[in-house]
């Protein structure tokens, strides 16, 4: 009998398990075979254990790369959750028709496919066809140019943040919604202000829900790919290695080098997943202590 | 009611096959002998004409054509296929420049087993040089990239400004140019390598020594040689000071660019009026075309950026017809006539022609342009294409391109020297050369 209803339970697995096997298990361990062989365009394929791993993390081009998204996700990932808990904040308080047509709005742009929004944000920086250029002109910046090495980085930061605030503005307003409405009474009973129970009350509520957008901005961060990827047409600024996964996929279909492609893409999941791990951790110890 | 449907289906099929053997046997020896299909690869402008010519005048065998996208983005998917085993066309468009670091991965069929040859010298010899590894045929030329100046005439004659001749000459007229408008430029530096590469080789730099039958493990690297260098510190000159923009050659900017007046000249190969076209709406007529500015007064050197080939893939079923379908979408032709593939291919395409006899066509030479305000410039770039040497190329072009793009965007915003780019650049495509398991000689 036991024995029968635990077959029963595999049987309607089945088809979860053969999915997860064939597009995510297998093709995680042929890359994981290819990353431990060595294929140079001379000798042939041969087994070198964790030689490319070991190259990886003395690479300048990847560890360049590395920093850059480090970089990145230290200026962009607080101003982009910094505006989206503010947005959830205030459509939290004037619940009226207008925060229900802003919520719309602010998600409207994660609905646009990423490759659409990049290639719009390239017109929209371009001199001769996009109003910033000028606007930026306008405000003292002289030949100011969005796709220059130095001002390119912050240009994708914009498109970025443009794309996800809305996104992680649902987020946190969901998790508001779950609050229960008894506690801000009694808040207001003992004369809190409005700004004072979105800081006081409402902020420490949603501690987890701030922790967990956090945490997918940090992973989306360090997998960045399209924007540099699909505007590299109109700026030299995207190189080689620009970002980890540009220069996984540069490895792999433009120099023909699969097994260090492969290994690279592992080295940064391992640093994605120590990155995740340490903000994790640090946030749990801050939590015991308060 | 199904079953009745079926039955009369049936009868029918059969009455018409009745019908076929007794009308005569045509009819079913052409729906036996069904044309051959060759699945081709290839981003010429106008192809969509050129394989429908094609396919009008073959009856054994049709092109299935696809545009895979241009250079990176066909080259990626070719990779992937040659690597997966699958998935390749029969006949694949490559630039020369790219053509060893196909040939390294040997995915081509040697086209010299099934007609493929240089009898006569019907391609320019320089071509056909790049196109073959020893006796192998690895590809056959179809369009080149001879360089020569595309300049506004209009511009250059309203502010009495000389059209330079020599290099020396041309930073004088960018000078010049800034004087009269100072958001205007004589060029925009555009870090292509392959643009770059194309000028070293006007300079008599040959930086790459590769020949894969003789040794597959030997490449020779000297791109930081006196010749090379003082090209890129021509430009790094003209850069530091302005003289010259820093934009991409490829930004829709840099396109507008050209029709505002904001840069009056464009070094560039036989394919790029195809390219300037697609961007002028204001200055059609306007421009003008002059042989490439000369190091020493009295030149006549030139070089060469871009240009390609087909070349047909080991996964073909079809070696022999595939290699037809490489040599003959753009054939060899005596007559240029309306509506041949040459005729689209030289007239709306704007393709420089690697086979000689429709290079060495009085037509070619004859042709006029309305970009060029009606002007005959084909003799400028047939002199150009004429006087290019040889040249070679590394099995790892793409990363070589990379890197000296990556090296000067860093000198263009002055994080590193000019003059530094080329050694830095030598020193990484060793480092990478050697551990790619090559036998490098500096």
């Amino acid at each position: 009998m036991k024995l029968r209803q635990s077959l029963t339970g595999w049987l309607f697995m089945i088809p979860f398990l053969i999915v997860v096997f064939a597009f995510l298990i297998a093709p995680l361990g042929y890359a994981l075979y290819l990353s431990t062989q060595a294929d140079t365009l001379v000798g042939g394929q041969e087994f070198v254990g964790f030689e490319n791993y070991i190259f990886s993390l003395t690479d300048p081009i990847f560890l360049e790369g590395v920093k850059r998204v480090f970089i990145f996700g230290l200026i962009q990932i607080p101003i982009m959750l910094f505006l989206s808990t503010v947005g959830a904040l205030v459509i939290d308080v004037i619940n009226t028709r207008l925060s229900r047509t802003f919520r719309l709005i602010a998600f409207m742009p994660y609905a646009v496919p990423g490759v659409v929004a990049a290639l719009m944000w390239g017109f929209l920086y371009s001199e001769s066809f996009g109003p910033f250029v000028g606007i930026a002109e306008s405000l003292g910046a002289k030949d100011f140019n969005f796709f220059s090495l130095k001002v390119f980085i912050y240009s994708i930061s914009n498109i970025v943040t443009w794309a996800w605030t809305g996104y992680n503005m649902i987020i946190i307003y969901s998790a508001l919604q779950g609050l229960s409405r008894e506690v801000y009474e009694a808040a207001i009973v003992d004369g809190a202000t409005q700004v004072q129970i979105a800081i006081r009350v409402k902020l420490p509520a949603i501690k987890n829900a701030i922790l967990l957008t956090t945490i997918f901005a940090i992973i989306g961060t360090m997998q960045i790919f399209t924007e540099p990827r699909i505007l590299a047409r109109y700026t030299n600024a995207v190189s080689n290695g620009y970002t980890p996964n540009i220069y996984s996929f540069n490895l792999a279909f433009a120099q023909s080098q699969f097994n260090y492609a492969a290994a690279v893409s592992f080295t940064l999941a391992l640093v994605v997943f120590v990155v995740t791990s340490i903000v994790l951790a640090a946030t749990r110890r801050k939590g015991r202590v308060e | 009611m199904i079953k009745s449907k079926k039955r009369i289906a049936g009868f029918s099929a059969l009455a018409l096959g009745i019908i076929l053997s007794t009308t005569g046997l045509s009819a079913v020896t052409q729906a036996s002998a069904a044309p051959v299909k060759i699945k081709v690869w290839a981003w010429y402008p106008n192809m969509k004409e050129v394989v429908e010519i094609f396919n009008a005048t073959h009856s054994d065998v049709q092109v299935e054509w696809t545009n895979a996208g241009a250079g990176g983005d066909e080259y990626t998917k070719l990779k992937t296929c040659i690597k997966a085993k699958k998935g390749c066309p029969d006949v694949a468009m490559i630039e020369f420049q790219t053509l060893p670091t196909f040939a390294i991965l040997d995915p081509f069929v040697d086209m010299g087993k099934y007609g493929a040859t240089n009898k006569d010298g019907r391609y320019a010899a320089w071509a056909w040089a790049q196109s073959t590894s020893g006796t192998k045929v690895n590809a056959i030329p179809v369009d080149g990239g001879p360089m020569a100046m595309l300049y506004r005439k209009d511009l250059f004659t309203k502010n009495n400004i000389k059209v330079p001749t020599t290099w020396a000459e041309y930073k004088d007229a960018a000078a010049a140019i800034k004087k009269v408008n100072p958001d205007q430029f004589i060029a925009t530096y555009g870090n292509d390598s392959g643009w770059a590469t194309g000028l070293m080789w006007q300079n008599g730099c040959t930086p790459y020594k590769y020949n894969m039958t003789k040794s597959k493990a030997n490449v020779g690297i000297k791109i930081n040689q006196a010749k090379c260098k003082s090209v890129i510190n021509y430009w790094g000159d003209m850069v530091t000071n302005k003289l010259v923009d820093d934009k991409s050659f490829w930004a829709t900017d840099t396109g507008k660019g050209y029709d505002t007046g904001k840069y009056w000249t464009w070094v560039a190969a036989g394919w790029t009026p195809g390219y300037l076209a697609g961007q002028l709406k204001d200055t059609i007529g306007d421009w003008a075309v002059a042989p490439t500015p000369q190091w020493k007064a009295g030149g006549d050197v030139h070089g060469n950026w871009g240009g390609s080939s087909f070349t047909v893939m080991k996964q073909t079923k079809q070696p022999a017809l595939a290699t037809k379908v490489a040599m003959e979408l753009y054939p060899t032709q005596n007559k240029i006539t309306k509506g041949s593939a040459w005729d689209i291919g030289l007239n709306s395409a704007f393709l420089y022609p690697l086979v000689t006899k429709v290079e060495s066509n009085p037509e070619f030479a004859g042709y006029t342009y309305k970009i060029f305000g009606d002007a005959k410039v084909n003799p400028i770039y047939i002199n150009a294409s004429n006087k290019l040497g040889a040249f070679e190329w590394t099995p790892f072009q793409d990363f070589v391109y990379a890197t000296m793009t990556d090296e000067t965007t860093l000198a263009i915003s002055g994080k590193t020297q000019w003059s530094a780019v080329l050694d830095t650049v030598q020193a990484k495509v060793v480092a990478y050369a050697k551990k790619q398991g090559f036998k490098v000689t500096e």
